[in-house]
């Protein structure tokens, strides 16, 4: 999963980047409303979280125009906590707001549920067959037994999982797990996807040539 | 006394205009009645002298009479008003009347006169009335006047065909005062004795006029009192209209002052006074949102500017505990607290420093000091400042003294050249010049930095203001210094003053009285 982190505050956003990053998620940063309006239009991300006050162009404006053409999940951040905020917030189109300071678990567990949100997917459990992820712990299970993949090949593997019965090309891929300072070479999906192939199973994630890669529906 | 102290307006205006009313009808109606009265009773005397008078020609024969019709002694034309005002039977004492010696009744004497013996004195002397006056008598007597002639003696020599029982000779006046009146139990009657001392009387009954008077008097409490209802009905309804708008601007302060602090009176249609304290309480109004919502907004600013540190404490050692890390790291999670801690420890001083300000408690302490002498120290404290980032510092420190808080100027001056490094390019420049000029104390610091936009120009005093955020934020500034320093500057009686132009620079001028500001 891919996410977009919008603060003027360097501290806390390398904070926040550095602890996203640590759960496994790829993180781009902005710290002013205009780039960070750039870079969420630009580029699909799985959550963008916006703090409210920002140079430039404020987290309200952004949240506006960028709700004009995505529907990219926001999580909003602030130091204000009036209920006329929160409320001008969620009609603006956040999916959710957190007032700092927060706990670091909190933010994590909101945008986990964001993400899980907008997959459709209520719970924190997923199976496919005997497979069970737990996006909460970010686990997988194979028939009761715990089975260890690398991050990268966790991150594949959920995104896969979430849009199961979907084919997620590449570029998919590379948009949602990468982040803008890593290098990507073509073949280290391939290699990511052999591995997830070795530890669960040879069936579970379909080649669709020319495509990408799907994990079919039951 | 202090039920009416808080008694309505309402009611304490209809009460005096009622009491008011009240007095007026009562003495006019007082005044008219007895102008009335008056009236009435000298037409009455004026009737009766008038039968009187026809009377004396009677007793006299025609032509006899001396002088002219009631010419008297003294002048006096009996026909003017009496000296005292005629008394209506019921009211204090009329002249009891006493028989004079001698008689009982009019009819006759009783008694021998001195010299005469106990014998019948010749019969009274006989009057006989004229043929008008027979006629204007007969016609009168129906009216219940009455007469009678008494001859000097004391004889009757004429009467009319009725007369009241109690009638007698009134006593003979002491000179010669012509037609007198006098009140008589229920009569009225008038009198007059001629040279040889026979006595004219003719008198009516008052009734009449006293029931006349009851009918004015009746008629007068009856208009008054209408006129005291109207009068007071209609001081009433002029007063509500008069005192609704008065309740209604208390109503609507009352709402506004409770809820709505945007809205304002409608003083559309009221009277000029009313309109103009609708006015004032409106400017209050205003000047009490203003201080609202400036408060509100510093509220929220200060408590972001609180929490931001706060966030990042937090945020940097949650994520440094959520795992095992290099002792490096510890370090430096640590660091990063302490240094969060102090920013707010500033900003707490800042924000502490400005709540004793508003509340008038922080003191300005007025010392001699020299603004050079602080200027330099200022200068010496941060030339490491100056140093890390090129810029070039220019000083002319003419001595400057003055009284003031030595401790709270070097605070501004601080303030000043720090934000003349900050917002300064690489290698720039500023200038820092005291001088004393026109009687005052003034510091002038001038930078080569990036320069204040025409349109912030005039909000950098205002608290939390930052021109330019994202610069400013990364550099851990509050946007709180030129406020303070403001506020300190206008504590001391000063001015402090910024003069800009983007890409160029800026320049900023403290005034301070030199004497006790």
């Amino acid at each position: 999963m891919k996410l977009l982190v919008v603060e003027d505050e360097p501290r806390l956003l390398a904070s926040l980047a550095r602890a996203l990053g640590e759960e496994g998620y790829a993180v781009d940063t902005a710290s002013d409303g205009e780039e960070g309006l750039f870079k969420a239009q630009t580029y699909d991300y799985d959550v963008v979280v916006l703090d409210v006050m920002l140079p430039k162009l404020e987290g309200w404006g952004v949240l506006q125009r960028l709700r004009d053409t995505k529907r990219t999940p926001v999580l909003m951040l602030t130091a204000r906590d009036a209920p006329s905020d929160r409320v001008q917030g969620l009609d603006l189109g956040a999916d959710d707001y957190l007032i700092k300071p927060f706990d670091l678990s909190e933010l994590l567990a909101r945008v986990r549920a964001l993400i899980r949100r907008a997959a459709g997917q209520a719970q924190s459990r997923l199976s496919i067959g005997e497979i069970v992820i737990d996006l909460k712990a970010r686990r997988v299970t194979r028939g009761g037994a715990e089975v260890t993949l690398t991050a990268r090949e966790y991150s594949i593997f959920e995104y896969l999982a979430l849009h199961r019965g979907e084919v997620v090309t590449r570029g998919d891929l590379y948009e949602h797990l990468f982040d803008e300072n890593e290098d990507t070479l073509s073949n280290l999906l391939e290699v990511h996807v052999s591995g997830i192939r070795k530890k669960l199973g040879h069936d579970l994630i379909a080649t669709r040539r020319g495509l990408g890669y799907c994990i079919e529906s039951a | 006394m202090s039920l009416f102290a808080n008694a309505s307006l309402r009611g304490r205006l209809l009460v005096w205009i009622g009491v008011l009313l009240a007095a007026v009808l009562m003495g006019f109606g007082v005044t008219a009645y007895q102008l009335n009265r008056r009236d009435q009773l000298e037409r009455l005397d004026q009737e009766l002298f008038r039968k009187v008078a026809a009377l004396a020609r009677d007793v006299r024969g025609p032509g006899m009479i001396p002088g002219g019709a009631f010419s008297t002694p003294s002048g006096r034309d009996p026909r003017e008003p009496m000296k005292q005002p005629p008394r209506i039977p019921g009211e204090e004492g009329s002249q009891p009347n006493r028989p004079p010696p001698g008689f009982q009744n009019g009819d006759r004497p009783l008694r021998e006169m001195p010299g005469m013996g106990f014998r019948q004195p010749p019969g009274p002397r006989k009057v006989t009335l004229s043929v008008e006056n027979a006629a204007v008598f007969s016609e009168a007597e129906r009216a219940g006047v009455y007469y009678m002639l008494w001859s000097r003696e004391g004889g009757i020599m004429a009467a009319s065909s009725h007369i009241p029982v109690a009638l007698e000779r009134p006593p003979p006046p002491e000179n010669n005062a012509g037609i007198l009146a006098m009140t008589h139990d229920v009569y009225r009657e008038a009198y007059y004795f001629t040279e040889r001392g026979d006595c004219i009387l003719v008198g009516a009954p008052l009734a009449p006029l006293l029931a006349n008077m009851r009918r004015f008097a009746l008629w007068l409490a009856v208009a008054g009192a209408t006129v005291l209802v109207i009068g007071v009905g209609g001081a009433g309804w002029l007063i509500s209209r008069a005192v609704k708008p008065v309740e209604q601007i208390a109503e609507a302060a009352t709402r506004i002052s409770q809820g709505n602090l945007s809205e304002r009176i409608d003083a559309g249609g009221m009277a000029r006074e009313l309109a103009g304290l609708a006015g004032v309480l409106n400017t209050s109004f205003g000047r009490l949102e203003a201080a609202f919502t400036e408060q509100k907004r510093f509220t929220a600013d200060a408590s972001h500017e609180l929490r931001t540190p706060l966030a990042v404490m937090i945020m940097e050692a949650q994520t440094t505990l959520a795992r095992e890390r290099p002792a490096a790291d510890y370090r430096v999670a640590l660091e990063g607290c302490l240094d969060s801690a102090q920013q707010m420890r500033r900003l707490t001083d800042s924000l502490l420093q400005f709540a004793r300000f508003d509340a008038g408690q922080e003191g300005i302490v007025r010392a001699p000091l020299d603004l050079a002498v602080v200027a330099q120290r200022c200068l010496e404290h941060l030339r490491p400042l100056a140093q890390s980032r090129g810029i070039e510092v220019t000083t002319d420190l003419a001595s400057a003294p003055l009284k003031g808080d030595e401790i709270r100027l070097a605070q501004v001056v601080t303030n000043l050249v720090q934000n003349a490094l900050h917002y300064n390019v690489e290698r720039g420049r500023i200038w820092v010049r005291t001088q004393i000029e026109n009687g005052q104390a003034v510091l002038t610091v001038a930078d080569t930095g990036q320069g204040i936009a025409a349109e912030d120009l005039p909000h950098v005093f205002e608290r939390f203001f930052r021109a330019d955020r994202a610069r400013s934020r990364a550099e851990g500034r509050s946007g709180l210094g030129l406020a303070i320093a403001q506020t300190i500057v206008q504590a001391h009686g000063g001015t402090l003053s910024v003069t800009s132009e983007l890409g160029v620079g800026s320049t900023f001028v403290l005034r301070l009285p030199v004497g006790a500001g």
